[in-house]
């Protein structure tokens, strides 16, 4: 029965450690795992039809000379097949039913709980972490699952073939029954030891798929500068070492698969010969001797089953810790106090700054570092005594802030999708509002040179936009969400001064009779609005129209106007020019 | 800066232009090519593989000659002879399989070094204006996965197929020499074995390859959550991410299930496959037994001979889809060579520096033209600041300059000849263009310098790195051996920038373009990157592409740049008095203090 996924509700994963939570991914599917185990114990107790049904037509048909008999072993043999065949799918079919369950189960609590973190994951885990998380550990999860299928039908069978050896001969069972095992535990290390001369060599050649990859992206740069020659002269050397890596694993890997594959064939050997001085003197049929030659082939099935099974637990029980380990991070979802029932004035004290409500601010400050700590303080990122309508902020319910208050980072993330996903931002608006806010940014002309315009595909980052297109979707995002307080980071530092020009006149009306705060230094924006707070050594020291603080400041002037009054102070860039 | 908007920075914009992908041809002939190179260890492992496929055959016919003597009477003694002999066989096969394992190895590992090698030279040999229009997206899917499966095709699918290949040829004929109408009975699974092959083999890769690619769009939608985790808390996008995630769940389970379903056909078919061989063996054998034509012995070989070929047979099932799929990879590797590498250029040295534009026109592929005749003259030591709106032309016009792309019409040249007619490695030597794109190669710090000027010392190397003001150089815990990149130290945007300016000082070019070398930088880096800049550009020709007024106000001269056209040209002070649209932008910008 196929599972449906995603899972309408994929439950609330058992944390406490990682056995407990596979154990979760089994018990939410018990009665797929059940079947699973049952249908795999049939197929690998099957497997040893075939030998015994070879036995009986070599004793019953040839040796006798009995054309009904050995017919009828013969279509029992291809019935067998086809019947083995089935439960082979069957099993198969089933346990890919399980560990799909189970990694669209893991997929989506990490989702869930990913989006429901916020802010507060970067600072826990890095993003690299939940790539590997994402990437690796959710299927190893999964295959560790596998035990319950194969890993139990192994057990089970390695049991039925024990019945069936003794019925043939004690003596012969117990050296085959221990023999097996004994044979894997020994070829087992082995295939260990290629594991970790494989993963040494992997990890070389992932340095020089990096290498690779580093060359591509620098490739304009190599265009730009040269240095061509000498990049394809190091990327060969750093080749030529991989190839000796691989010289050094094929040694190992050799011995390792010749002996894999003639340590059970000596074995084999072994109860070839116990057998056939049985079968000389009379102790077993000829027949009998084929069937232990077949059973001893077929018995490395599942004792290899436990083997990789052991391996994949071990794996899956490590990728289940790491998956733990982010679901445990606990979000900031205190309960808190209700927010102000309508506009209302925010304060720092930290800063002095005061924002007024409906109005547009301008924040210029000295050191960008205090704009955005400040930035961070208003939209209760950080711990702070910032009052909203005189309450404390820290003390409110964080949803309700988010709600109101959005913090327009300079280099918030942009999620592949269409540019109208994109710049929906998960809320549905009529595309008159869409065209507002677009042209609001200024940013008419990215949708126009998309091809399919709102419909063209943005990639994760914006990718596909250039620094100055990416800013621009950006607030152009921003203004579409339409928050009762808006405070936007260096809105316009990537686009040209005419663009500039355009943002910083659209962007006042269309905020028009809401809070916005605007952190930058440019004075075409801070030209556009209703007064602006000069932030020295992260305290306001001036409150002023822009053109009052041009005169009586002069470090605000110096900051803003850049080629001001003091020539020697950041004349650098002027000079650079000069 | 937004001049790239109308350029090729969108992959998206360009499928027209993408790379090519090398036809059966053209993989047949490096494969030869690739054989040729190494005929004896070709030749030799192929010889092993037999010898260790021969040795693993004596198995059950010695079981067979065992039950022959059995039958027969034999005593304990003869069949410990046998069985000894048995032992022999193995051990043989055993030291063979090993060795015939490494020549191969070796060889493989050989192959791959010489593809991606081969792969990597050939991309750096690539013009970058067809790297460009092609977008980086498609090379770099190609040097990373395409390189990786080829590689492990080569290593691990190539040799099991071949191995899996001779055994089973070998038991074939085994069972041939047992009695020839055997060996037809041996066969007896092959017609519906190839049937459902061919079926499975016709879907599977392009299903697989959605599968693969279905996983890596889950994995990144959960990454892409986890790295804007903030964004997602300040824009409420929890409930939207949850449902792209859980679409790409779905999406995932549908490839799966596709792939799930060829496998629910093609499984039971070859194992039921399976039972066909052993049961016409004992048929065909019941029947020769009985006329007295073979021993019973001999049927018992032949029908551990057909179970003997499963393994060979599970193998080739099992990797014909991969080395299908190596095949597809190695195409789209081979694919690179295709490209035509950069022209040579002619080799005399231009007679000065003056660059010159006359009626320059430029389209991007089909399109409509970018610029629309373009006359500009930059004298030696000139700076030249170029302005105006987005996708006015103002980054081809660079592009132009640097030689990068050709006019369609009318001429860029420098000291009289056309830019692109110089050689590529000449022309950096003079014109360098600095974008906003910098970009720290994995490597020591020396070799993020070396490359610039080949023959400059550590010294040199740390002097440009003082001109630019890369005070965090002496901060380094390793100085210029530091590892730098990609999994090592990584440099913050205006470090970066800043080592690309001093490989700048290294490069010594006495022309340089700066197209919005600062604008991706936040606010405070671009005030120091421009204080870096400005020993960059001591003593050399300067165009700017600036989107910031106080560069265009310390220029030489100032071009206007509107619709593909200089509307505008002359010194700060003219055009300003000129009252035009620059005076006006440059009014708001100044602030009352005009």
């Amino acid at each position: 029965m196929p599972p449906r996924l995603p899972h309408p509700d994929p439950g609330i994963p058992d944390t406490r450690g990682p056995g407990r939570y596979l154990w979760w991914l089994v018990r939410c599917q018990w009665p797929r795992a059940l079947r699973g185990s049952v249908v795999a114990t049939a197929w690998m107790i099957g497997l040893a039809v075939r030998p015994y049904l070879i036995a009986r037509a070599i004793d019953d048909g040839l040796r006798t000379g009995d054309t009904r008999a050995l017919l009828s072993w013969v279509a029992a043999i291809i019935a067998a097949g086809a019947v083995v065949a089935w439960l082979g799918i069957v099993r198969h079919r089933t346990m890919t039913f399980l560990r799909e369950d189970a990694t669209a189960r893991s997929s989506q609590v990490l989702l869930g709980h990913v989006a429901r973190l916020g802010a507060v994951l970067p600072r826990r885990v890095p993003a690299g972490e939940i790539a590997t998380v994402c990437g690796t550990d959710i299927s190893q999860a999964s295959w560790a699952l596998t035990m319950t299928g194969p890993g139990v039908g192994a057990v089970l069978s390695y049991a039925v073939a024990a019945v069936v050896l003794w019925a043939v001969d004690p003596m012969l069972a117990v050296f085959v029954l221990l023999g097996v095992p004994v044979v894997a535990l020994a070829v087992g290390p082995l295939l260990n030891r290629l594991q970790g001369v494989d993963t040494a060599y992997r990890h070389e050649l992932g340095i020089l798929t990096a290498r690779a990859g580093d060359i591509v992206s620098g490739l304009r740069v190599l265009a730009g500068v040269g240095g061509r020659d000498l990049f394809a002269r190091r990327y060969a050397a750093r080749s030529q070492r991989l190839l000796r890596q691989g010289y050094r694993v094929g040694d190992i890997m050799s011995w390792v698969q010749a002996l894999t594959a003639g340590v059970p064939a000596l074995f084999l050997a072994a109860v070839v010969w116990l057998s056939a001085r049985m079968a000389a003197e009379g102790q077993i049929t000829v027949g009998e001797l084929v069937a232990v030659y077949g059973y001893v082939a077929i018995l490395s099935t599942p004792v290899w089953f436990l083997l990789e099974g052991g391996f994949m637990t071990v794996r899956g029980v490590v990728a289940a810790r790491r998956i733990i380990a982010v679901l445990r991070i606990q979000p900031d979802d205190s309960p808190g106090g209700a927010a102000p029932d309508g506009p209302a004035g925010l304060h720092d004290p930290q800063s002095g700054l005061t924002v007024p409500v409906g109005r547009m601010i301008g924040v210029a400050a000295e050191d960008p570092g205090d704009a955005i700590a400040l930035a961070d303080r208003l939209g209760r990122y950080a711990p702070s005594d910032v009052t909203w309508g005189g309450q404390a902020i820290a003390g409110l319910d964080p949803g309700a802030v988010r709600d109101r208050i959005l913090v327009a980072d300079h280099d918030s993330y942009l999620f592949a999708g269409t540019l109208r996903e994109l710049l929906r931002a998960g809320g549905e608006h009529t595309d008159a509002r869409l065209a507002a806010a677009i042209h609001a940014a200024s940013a008419d002309d990215v949708v126009e040179s998309l091809p399919g315009g709102l419909d063209a595909p943005v990639e994760a980052r914006g990718r596909n936009l250039s620094g100055g297109q990416r800013q621009r979707v950006r607030l152009a995002q921003h203004l579409l969400a339409e928050p009762e307080v808006l405070i936007l980071i260096d809105p316009t530092s990537a686009v040209d001064s005419h663009t500039e020009a355009r943002i910083a006149d659209r962007l006042y009306e269309h905020r028009t009779g809401r809070t916005t705060v605007v952190l930058a230094t440019s004075p075409l924006l801070l030209g556009r609005t209703d007064v602006v707070a000069y932030l020295r050594a992260g305290r306001v020291a001036a409150v002023g129209t822009h053109e009052e603080l041009l005169h009586t400041e002069p470090g605000y002037r110096a900051l803003v106007a850049r080629e001001a009054d003091e020539p020697e102070t950041d004349a650098a860039e002027v000079g650079a020019l000069r | 800066m937004t001049g790239t908007a109308t350029t090729t920075t969108s992959p998206t914009a360009t499928s027209t232009n993408t790379l090519p992908v090398a036809d059966r041809a053209t993989v047949r002939r490096s494969l030869a090519e690739l054989a040729r190179a190494e005929r004896r260890s070709v030749a030799l492992a192929l010889v092993l593989h037999v010898a260790a496929a021969a040795a693993g055959l004596a198995a059950p016919w010695l079981v067979g000659r065992i039950i022959d003597r059995v039958t027969a009477g034999a005593t304990a003694a003869e069949v410990d002879e046998l069985a000894l002999v048995i032992a022999a066989c193995v051990v043989a096969q055993i030291l063979l399989w090993r060795t015939a394992q490494n020549v191969s190895n070796r060889l493989g590992e050989r192959a791959n070094a010489r593809l991606r090698e081969d792969f990597v030279a050939r991309t750096l040999r690539l013009p970058i204006s067809v790297v460009e229009r092609a977008g980086t997206g498609d090379l770099a899917t190609r040097s990373s996965v395409d390189v990786a499966t080829v590689g492990n095709t080569v290593r691990q699918v190539v040799p099991i197929v071949l191995i899996s290949v001779i055994q089973l040829l070998l038991i074939v004929a085994a069972v041939f020499a047992l009695h020839p109408l055997l060996g037809v009975a041996i066969l007896a699974g092959v017609p519906t074995t190839v049937a459902v092959a061919r079926w499975y083999l016709r879907r599977a890769p392009q299903a697989y390859l959605a599968e693969g690619e279905a996983a890596s769009q889950l994995t990144e939608s959960l990454t892409a959550t986890a790295e804007g985790a903030r964004t997602v808390e300040a824009l409420r996008l929890a409930g939207q991410r949850v449902r792209v995630g859980n679409a790409r769940v779905e999406r995932q389970w549908t490839t799966r299930r596709t792939t799930l379903a060829l496998r629910t056909v093609f499984f039971p078919v070859v194992e039921t496959g399976y039972a066909l061989p052993a049961a016409a063996m004992l048929l065909a054998g019941g029947a020769f037994l009985a006329n007295g034509w073979l021993t019973l012995g001999a049927v018992v070989a032949a029908a551990l001979y057909s179970q003997q070929a499963i393994a060979p047979l599970d193998h080739i099932m099992m990797f014909m889809e991969q080395a299908q799929r190596g095949s597809a990879s190695l195409a789209r590797v081979l694919g690179i060579g295709l490209v035509p590498p950069e022209p040579r250029g002619v080799s005399c040295a231009p007679r000065g520096q003056q660059l010159l534009v006359r009626g320059a026109r430029f389209s991007y592929a089909g399109g409509h033209d970018v610029l629309h005749g373009i006359d500009l003259e930059i004298c030696p030591g000139e700076r030249l600041a170029v302005v105006g709106p987005s996708g006015a032309g103002k980054s081809t016009l660079a592009r132009l300059l640097a030689g990068i792309d050709a006019p369609r019409e009318g001429v860029v040249s420098i000291g009289g000849i056309a830019v692109t007619d110089l050689d590529p490695a000449e022309r950096r030597r003079r014109i360098a263009l600095v974008t906003q794109e910098h970009h720290v190669f994995i490597g020591t710090l020396r070799d993020n310098l070396a490359f610039a000027a080949p023959g400059a010392g550590d010294d040199d190397m740390r002097a440009a790195l003082a001109a630019v003001g890369a005070d965090w150089y002496a901060a380094l815990p390793d100085g210029l051996d530091t590892e730098l990149g990609d999994g090592a130290r990584q440099l913050n945007p205006a470090d970066a920038q800043q080592l690309a300016l001093a490989r700048l000082v290294l490069a010594d070019p006495h022309t340089l373009i700066l197209d919005e070398a600062t604008a991706a930088l936040d606010p405070t880096t671009a005030r120091r990157t421009e204080r870096s800049l400005g020993a960059v550009l001591e003593g050399r020709t300067v165009i700017a592409i600036a989107h910031r007024l106080y560069t265009a106000h310390d220029a030489d001269r100032v071009a206007v740049l509107e619709n593909g056209r200089i509307s505008e040209l002359g010194s700060h002070d003219e055009l300003v008095r000129a009252g035009g649209a620059y005076a006006a932008l440059w009014r708001s910008w100044h602030g009352d203090k005009a």
